[in-house]
């Protein structure tokens, strides 16, 4: 059942060529890669893609094996030999003049000093934690809904991603983060510009263009901590700016600007392009939208079809690390300081771990060992703040729409150009409001 | 007593016994300081992995009760649950608890 995987479909620009000639960095193999994963599964698990400079991880087993042994595979190093890549010094210069400062971001660390940052957080993202704010994202998820089937309802093309997912998610992070609606709008700005650091297609001018825009993110950010240090709220900028760790310890104010940046573009990019999945697979699998409405009230079927719609179609495609000293993974030796790109979308399609994997199925058992959030020290920390969005999102739009197609062929769709997400950048759609 | 014992039988089989158990903690923070096999506890006790999953020796379970609505949602997506299956992590530990026994499940 492919009808909705374009991936799958004849559009296939690489079938037949030898894996040596392909690579991640082929902007049709990045908006198509369902082939290609399965090609690299199944010929060469952990092989080197020589354009892109890096060994990539892609079957299941091997994905948790790495994720699993933070000693031998450096999220540290593996970050920042990817973050702004070739032109990193550049890069640093015009944010130390310009924007306050150059701050590395203190989450993308290795233990020790990973597990004390990461505690500091944790507290504020615990299942229970996000339960409680459910009923005040449900209202800001319903007010956009309608106003989506509100416009769509004349039989105008209404944009899935830019006028319901990327909206959605920017209100979510303000509210939560304490910024005001006015700041929010330039929040999608600003995350095209951190997640174009660790996708790897950005040339000087872009990189340029980008960085002015972290500049301009790092002084709002510097001046809202300054705000809250006079004046503190109950918002989570508050919390950080306040923050200390279990022995006391304070975190300092570049840590403080990292982590902050962090929060407001860690859960953008992603819980978007996982909304923007949402829509795309109920425009394009109408029994499955059926389904969906009828079980829209049991919150079990709801859970699982959240879970399933992150592993079928995971937002995070590939993050990096790197080996801090000579191994061997899946039967492939690696030298000391080898960059891995962790390929996640893979792993979720591993037919060895999961029957059927281009199948829908919120039955399956082993829904759960998905790894659309990663698993180990790093696993996600808005994991649950993400699935309590996605979830909240498809009610209140199921709730409200019907007849909900695509109103451009699928293989019109633009997908960001990136190895970090699979994104799906405009999504022009037509629905019906149910009455 | 500020502390209690707890038996875990990890997915091998060994038994290992932690006497020391502080009141209050979580036992999924026992069972990682103590280096139980099986637990991992990837989202800190946040109610959100699965990866603390044991299941509660039935003479031991009315003594920690049932999972409330939230831990039974994660639980559904880990796999291999049973009626006497707790998410550790949620397990905070008291005086009733001293001698619990419980199962770690295997991940999956
Ligand atoms: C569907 C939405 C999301 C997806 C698919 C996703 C996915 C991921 C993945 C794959 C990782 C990295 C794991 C690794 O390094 O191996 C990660 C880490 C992280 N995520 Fe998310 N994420 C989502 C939403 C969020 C949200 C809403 C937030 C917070 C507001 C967030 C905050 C973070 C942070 C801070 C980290 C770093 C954790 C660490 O390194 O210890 N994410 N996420
Ligand atoms: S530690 Fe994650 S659910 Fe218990």
């Amino acid at each position: 059942m492919n009808s909705s995987q374009p991936s799958a479909g004849s559009a296939c620009p690489y079938s037949g060529k030898p894996l040596a000639d392909l690579s991640l960095t082929d902007p049709l193999i990045q908006a198509y890669p369902t082939s290609f994963y399965q090609t690299l599964r199944s010929e060469e698990p952990v092989h080197f893609d020589a354009k892109l400079g890096m060994w990539l991880v892609s079957r299941y087993e091997d994905i948790v094996t790495l994720l699993r042994d933070p000693d031998t595979y450096s999220d540290k190093h593996g970050y920042e030999a990817q973050y702004a890549s070739g032109y990193f010094e550049e890069f640093k210069e015009i944010l130390e003049r310009e924007g306050g400062g150059f701050f590395s971001d203190a989450i993308k660390s290795d233990p020790p000093y990973h597990t004390r940052i990461r505690k500091l957080l944790e507290k504020a993202f615990t299942a229970h934690r996000v339960k409680a704010l459910e009923p005040g994202i449900t209202k800001i998820v319903a007010d956009l809904a309608d106003k989506f089937a509100e416009k769509a309802a004349n039989g105008n093309v209404v944009d899935g991603v830019k006028e319901f997912a990327i909206p959605l998610t920017i209100a979510v992070i303000c509210e939560q983060m304490g910024i005001d609606q006015y700041n929010g709008e330039k929040i999608s700005r600003w995350s095209v510009a951190i997640t174009a650091q660790i996708g790897r297609m950005q040339n000087r001018e872009s990189m340029i263009a980008n960085a002015k825009e972290i500049c301009d993110l790092q002084n709002f950010i510097i001046a809202q901590m300054k705000d809250r240090e006079q004046s503190p709220r109950e918002d989570m900028i508050s919390d950080l700016v306040h923050a200390s760790t279990e022995d006391g310890e304070k975190l300092t104010f570049a840590e403080a600007v990292s982590l902050i940046r962090a929060l407001i573009i860690a859960g953008n990019d992603t819980t978007a392009t996982a909304i923007g999945n949402l829509l795309f697979i109920l425009a394009t699998k109408p029994e499955l939208a059926q389904e969906l409405y009828d079980n829209v009230e049991d919150s079990r079927y709801m859970n699982r079809f959240v879970e399933e719609l992150l592993r079928y179609a995971p937002p995070v495609r590939g993050l990096a690390k790197m080996t801090t000293c000579e191994t061997e993974l899946g039967g492939q030796k690696l030298p000391k300081g080898a960059h891995m790109l962790v390929l996640y979308a893979s792993g979720n399609a591993d037919e060895t771990r999961f029957e059927c994997p281009q199948q829908f199925d919120t039955g399956r058992g082993n829904l759960g060992s998905h790894v659309a959030f990663g698993v180990g020290i790093h696993r996600c920390i808005g994991a649950s703040l993400a699935r309590m969005e996605i979830n909240v999102a498809a009610k209140e739009l199921i709730k409200r729409v019907k007849n909900i197609k695509l109103a451009i062929p699928m293989d019109e769709l633009k997908y960001q150009p990136t190895v970090a997400t699979h994104t799906i950048e405009s999504l022009p759609m037509l629905l019906e409001r149910r009455v | 007593m500020s502390e209690i014992k707890i038996i875990f039988i990890e997915t091998d089989g060994t038994e290992k016994i932690v006497e020391n158990a502080k009141l209050g903690a979580t036992m999924m923070d026992v069972a990682r300081a103590n280096g139980i096999d099986g637990i991992l506890g990837d989202c800190g006790g946040g109610c959100a992995c699965a990866t603390c999953h044991v299941y509660v020796d039935p003479a031991w379970q009315a003594v920690v009760g049932n999972p409330d609505e939230i831990e039974e949602m994660t639980l559904d997506m880990a796999g291999e649950v049973q009626a006497n299956s707790r998410l550790s992590c949620q397990l905070v530990l008291n005086s009733e608890m001293d001698g619990i026994k419980v199962t770690v499940a295997p991940l999956v």
